[in-house]
């Protein structure tokens, strides 16, 4: 058993500061896995099928919105991997509780490459279960023309310091 | 087929199931979210989520392939969304569980950006199979107007 070094890690909650801001990786949409996901999340024509997806909303193929949000998950786990300083016993991250204002404002086809960035917006005044306080981003991704296509606000816990 | 013009204001749509594997887990995990608790299922058992769960953003596209599905299966012309206004991850998905949705129609709307459609305000919550709410979310999904389709 390897588990505690495995574990994600991260900083405790009073040492996140407001209004950091991070870029924090960068994803290019191949065709295939664009049809891989909608094929198993969001089977549409437009996700699904590149000559079908023509004649949809977006006059071609494009990503589920669902798959803008995982490849963000997946950079973001590489990201703070590497980010993590020291941390062993994992217990400092805790889960995301929920989001809001989530827009997928342009289309993303195959070979669009997104830039992902997050920004710390606030650290509401709560404390949940005795021990976590929620982080609050605003989380972006821009297309390789600068536009911005995609944006959400998400809370995550992190634990707060035993003595403070 | 209902278009945008048919879908009231208080319908429900009750979706069909879906069980979710350990092995549906860890595939979606590995690609997306690759978090020990969502890879290894003894490594889960100590985590803060007590067990072997699916990846909050799996639990997302789970929905969203239960809502295309009974929107297909209803004859509704949706194309999906482009907003989520809200949403909450209540509790864990644990493998093995099986999901469904229920969606309430709670608005109607013109679309400022597509002339073909229009848009539905949603709420939409998911459940396991114990009746316990896993997320609640509310979304508006763009559907295609009966008018417009026909002068086509």
């Amino acid at each position: 058993m390897s588990e505690p070094e495995q574990f994600f890690r991260s900083r405790w909650f009073e040492d996140i500061p407001v209004g950091e801001f991070h870029v924090f990786g960068n994803h290019t949409f191949g065709e295939k896995e664009i049809i891989d996901f909608g094929r198993a999340y969001a089977p549409y024509p437009m996700h699904t099928d590149f000559d079908a997806a023509r004649d949809s909303l977006h006059q071609g193929l494009v990503a589920s919105g669902w798959h803008v949000c995982a490849v963000w998950m997946r950079l973001m786990v590489t990201y703070m991997e590497r980010y993590a300083t020291g941390v062993r016993d994992g217990r400092r991250n805790g889960a995301g509780i929920g989001f809001r204002n989530m827009k997928w404002l342009k289309p993303v086809r195959p070979g669009h490459n997104l830039t992902y960035t997050y920004e710390i917006i606030e650290k509401p005044d709560k404390v949940i279960r005795g021990k976590w306080g929620i982080i609050r981003s605003r989380n972006e991704a821009y297309n390789q023309n600068g536009e911005l296509v995609f944006t959400f606000e998400i809370d995550i816990l992190a634990e707060r310091r035993p003595d403070s | 087929m209902s278009y945008w013009e048919d879908i009231d204001i208080g319908r429900v749509f009750q979706t069909g199931e879906i069980t979710v594997s350990a092995d549906d887990i860890i595939d979606f995990a590995s690609n997306f979210d690759p978090q020990p608790y969502h890879l290894d299922p003894a490594i889960a058992e100590q985590s803060i989520f007590g067990g072997h769960c699916a990846s909050g953003w799996q639990i997302c596209a789970l929905m969203m392939r239960l809502l295309v599905d009974t929107m297909n299966r209803d004859g509704v012309r949706s194309v999906g969304s482009a907003a989520v206004e809200s949403l909450r991850w209540h509790r864990p998905v644990f493998a093995d569980d099986t999901l469904h949705a229920q969606i309430t129609v709670t608005g109607h709307k013109a679309s400022s950006g597509y002339s073909r459609y229009g848009l539905i305000d949603c709420a939409i919550e998911v459940a396991n199979q114990s009746g316990d709410k896993v997320i609640s979310l509310t979304t508006d999904m763009l559907v295609e107007r009966g008018e417009v389709a026909a002068d086509e």
